[in-house]
């Protein structure tokens, strides 16, 4: 008698236990783990983020451009040496400041329209109208008439929107005209700001036009499922002009935004690829010793920017660039098999060797800072660093912290939410910053993206660095079509920054790297190119 | 009792003004762009275009107006980052995941806990009293990413038994209940056996023992129903609680609920999104401890009395 009562409950619970677990919801009836071995062309990936937009004109990150980049043709894609190779443009020709972009004839949307020179005409506008408010509408400021329109009060919009020079002449024959030379226009096109939407589906949809049930692209994948925040699948497209060239079926894509969650998804067998959005920085010792790790070159540099009001010595700068310890950084601290950064233009981007300076060293060299340290006039000694909170700064920022305090400068490490941490650099930054961090992550293939940051009216430039013949540098390479000649502008451009006669404004520290991991099935096919891009229409799933 | 509760349901309007209020105001204060989001300086032209788009341009009471209204006719307006969506969407397609979430946590709650508790009262001082309560302890002082992180690590990666992350079949959703469900779990078995070894030193209790009554219907009838009440009083909050979801146990587990979007959406000040989600969240707090003034009032009367 005195056992029944608790028995009673005991078998209560283990019913409940059952029911609670039964009571979880029906849902289809399939197990986590893969089947249907290595032949079945379906790729199982994991997407760091929720994609916020998969409209063109309006996405501004890496997941929505990939996800982007493969439902959808660009004019033309990246090669693997970064050049321009064609896509939905067969040819092109460049004349100066016009270049025109003759199309392919068989370009088909999903709805069977064919692609047009219109198309990308209308979304091109489209994207710089004032009323559809993009964030990246700035992309095209290097078309005539183009900054001006986005600028444009609604009374004048419609005016300006006829002068903006993109013109399609018939439908398959695109004309632009560029403000100044821009080499890098064409290489330019494979940004996912520059693909073309579906003009009817746009207008009739308005903003729901990206959902599943109405969108229509033109690329190698459609869009068959986007479930918010759960899951994004797509399915070959079989009406694409080189479909026969692609091996994936379907690419089941789950979202997780938990980066141990997401690795931990990979090593229970859930997903064969992750999306190269970055591994856990404390999980990154263990992590490369897998043989599904991978990483990949970027065009991208992590720098501590000085602000020159509260450091005005230049040899001061020189000294803490040259005691800073890159490579133990990456070493002990980053962990991602970064390249100790020795310039704002990173390895990897044309013209590099010719930029390149080989000034700062890629470890300490502290008698050499400890002798610039002692040329400056009325050194600094106790400063604060600023870094925005998230994973991995903090660490970075302790170590250059102890490093500085070997040149006897007594550093305040300070970590603010990134909303704020951006409103207090400005520019100009508020007089409470010493030193910053920031990385500059490359939109498009040519130095210009990194050196025209410092210039002296540029948004980025947080470091109150203004020197008429660095902004002289940048406007005449701006107009140099001739790489080699060019090339030589940069040059002098890098030095003034962080040549031997250079302000050092900024000490780079690393050039990134993309990290990912990737089953031994697909890594071979699955890559990631410099500008964090990922072309899913190249992978194929190979018995292992 | 009818006049009771018109009256505080009339009381729930002002309340949530002020909730519009106070957290507008708020992130009015905060500073950031929403229009920046990552490193890249945002030209003049395309902030004036964002600002203009969604009314930003415009003085802050104009602003306040228009949201009131909007929530007024049900339209929590759009989100400024998820360019796609509006707030009503996030929340008719995410807020449904929450609410299973939080209502399964809460089972495995009641299921476990409050069987625990009765358990441990019943044997007071026993090695069984000292397990649960010792779990009930651990439950409490653990935080939950630890326990996701542990569970996902054994029971997923290791042992290969649960998927580790997502929201789509039942195997899905038992280790984020679970996760959620646990410091619920803790409550209700601590609480229980309080007020279950109180009842039983009840004179009634003893009363009924003496009179000859088997001990199966002293427990049931006597005593766990009456210590019960409590556990009803305090479950209507908690339920309140874990169904407005949760940043941690639906980030870890990739479960696409509304309770990350939370957290998320004040570090990107996507300002409609952080209103839209407060506005609802406080109108279920309200609803709950509505329903607990209610469940007052039938279970003791006094309470009614004294209010009516």
């Amino acid at each position: 008698m005195r056992l029944r009562f608790p028995m009673l409950i005991a078998a209560a619970v283990v019913v409940a236990v059952a029911l609670v677990a039964a009571g979880c919801g029906s849902g289809d009836k399939k197990g986590a783990a893969g089947d249907g071995g290595a032949k079945s062309q379906v790729l199982k990936m994991a997407w760091g983020a929720e994609p916020p937009s998969l409209d063109p004109g309006l996405a501004t990150d890496t997941t929505s451009s990939n996800v982007l980049l493969n439902i959808m043709d660009p004019l033309v894609r990246l090669g693997d040496d970064l050049q321009p190779v064609a896509a939905l443009a067969e040819s092109w020709d460049v004349d100066g400041k016009v270049v025109t972009f003759h199309l392919r004839d068989d370009g088909r949307w999903t709805n069977g329209d064919p692609v047009t020179a219109q198309d990308f005409e209308y979304s091109w506008k489209r994207t710089l109208d004032p009323k559809l408010a993009a964030d990246y509408a700035y992309q095209l400021y290097g078309i005539v008439g183009a900054e001006a329109y986005n600028n444009a009060k609604p009374a004048q919009a419609a005016k300006l929107r006829d002068k903006v020079a993109v013109k399609a002449l018939d439908d398959r024959t695109l004309r632009v005209t560029l403000t100044s030379a821009q080499p890098w226009f064409v290489q330019q096109m494979a940004h996912h700001s520059f693909l073309a939407v579906h003009k009817p589906t746009v207008e009739k949809h308005g903003t729901k036009w990206t959902e599943p049930r109405n969108i229509v692209t033109n690329g190698a994948f459609k869009l068959a499922g986007w479930k918010h925040d759960a899951s994004i699948t797509l399915v070959k497209n079989a009406d694409w002009r080189n479909a026969d060239d692609v091996a994936l079926d379907r690419v089941e894509g789950r979202i997780i935004v938990d980066g141990t969650t997401r690795v931990q998804a990979f090593e229970a067998g859930e997903v064969d690829a992750l999306d190269g959005g970055g591994l856990p920085p404390a999980d990154m010792a263990r992590l490369k010793q897998m043989p599904e790790y991978e990483k990949y070159p970027a065009l991208g540099t992590y720098y501590y920017g000085f602000n020159l009001k509260n450091i005005p010595d230049v040899n001061q700068r020189r000294a803490m660039a040259f005691a800073i310890d890159r490579q133990s950084i990456i070493d002990n601290v980053a962990q991602a098999d970064q390249i100790p950064a020795t310039g704002m233009v990173p390895q990897g981007m044309p013209g590099f060797d010719v930029i390149k300076q080989d000034f700062l060293p890629t470890s300490a060299d502290l008698d050499k800072a400890k002798e610039f340290m002692a040329k400056a006039e009325d050194p600094k000694r106790k400063i604060t660093l600023f870094h925005n909170d998230a994973p991995g700064h903090k660490e970075v920022a302790v170590a250059v912290q102890a490093m500085w305090k070997d040149i006897g400068i007594d550093v305040t490490i300070k970590a603010q939410e990134w909303a704020q941490y951006l409103e207090v650099l400005g520019p100009p930054p508020s007089d409470a910053v010493y030193v910053y961090r920031l990385g500059w992550i490359g939109d498009y293939v040519d130095p210009m993206n990194f050196l025209e940051l410092w210039t002296s009216k540029s948004g980025n430039n947080n470091t109150r660095f203004a020197s008429p013949a660095y902004d002289r540098l940048i406007a005449q390479a701006r107009d140099t079509a001739d790489d080699h000649d060019r090339y030589e502008l940069y040059r002098q451009a890098e030095a003034m920054l962080t040549g031997p006669q250079g302000e050092m404004p900024i000490s780079p520290i690393y050039w990134y790297t993309y990290t990912n991991l990737e089953r031994e099935s697909v890594k071979d096919t699955f890559n990631i190119n410099l500008l964090d891009q990922f072309d899913l229409s190249k992978v194929v799933i190979k018995e292992v | 009792m009818a006049a009771y509760i018109i009256r505080r349901v009339v009381w729930t309007v002002p309340v949530v003004l002020l909730v519009i209020f106070m957290t507008f105001t708020l992130m009015k204060q905060i500073e950031g762009n929403p229009f920046r989001k990552t490193e890249r300086a945002v030209p003049a032209a395309v902030q004036a275009n964002l600002e203009r788009k969604f009314n930003l341009n415009k003085p802050w009471y104009v602003q306040y107006a228009q949201y009131v209204k909007g929530v007024a006719t049900g339209d929590l307006g759009p989100s400024l980052v998820l360019r796609d969506r509006t707030v009503n969407d996030i929340v008719e397609e995410q807020f449904p995941r929450s609410i299973e979430l939080g209502l399964l946590a809460f089972g495995w709650a009641v299921l476990l806990g409050v069987p625990a508790g009765v358990l441990a009262a019943m044997r007071p001082n026993s090695r069984f009293d000292y397990g649960s309560m010792l779990f009930s302890n651990v439950g409490f002082a653990l935080p939950n990413f630890l326990v996701a992180t542990l569970l996902i690590y054994f029971v997923s990666v290791k042992w290969g038994m649960l998927p580790t992350s997502g929201w789509t079949t039942w195997q899905h959703k038992i280790l984020p209940s679970f996760t959620l469900g646990l410091v619920p779990m803790a409550y209700f078995a601590r609480l229980v056996r309080g007020t279950m070894l109180e009842t039983l030193q009840q004179d009634y209790v003893r009363t009924a023992k003496a009179k000859g009554l088997r001990r199966r219907r002293v427990l049931t009838v006597h005593v766990l129903r009456n210590s019960l009440i409590p556990v009803v009083t305090a479950a209507a909050p908690l339920l309140g609680y874990i169904i407005t979801g949760s940043f941690i146990v639906e980030n870890i587990f990739a479960v696409p609920g509304i309770g990350r979007y939370y957290v998320t959406a004040v570090s990107a000040r996507d300002y409609s999104v952080v209103m839209g989600l407060t506005v609802l969240l406080s109108i279920i707090v309200i609803a709950a401890n509505l329903v607990v003034d209610i469940l007052y009032g039938i279970l003791d009367p006094r309470t009614r009395e004294a209010r009516t």
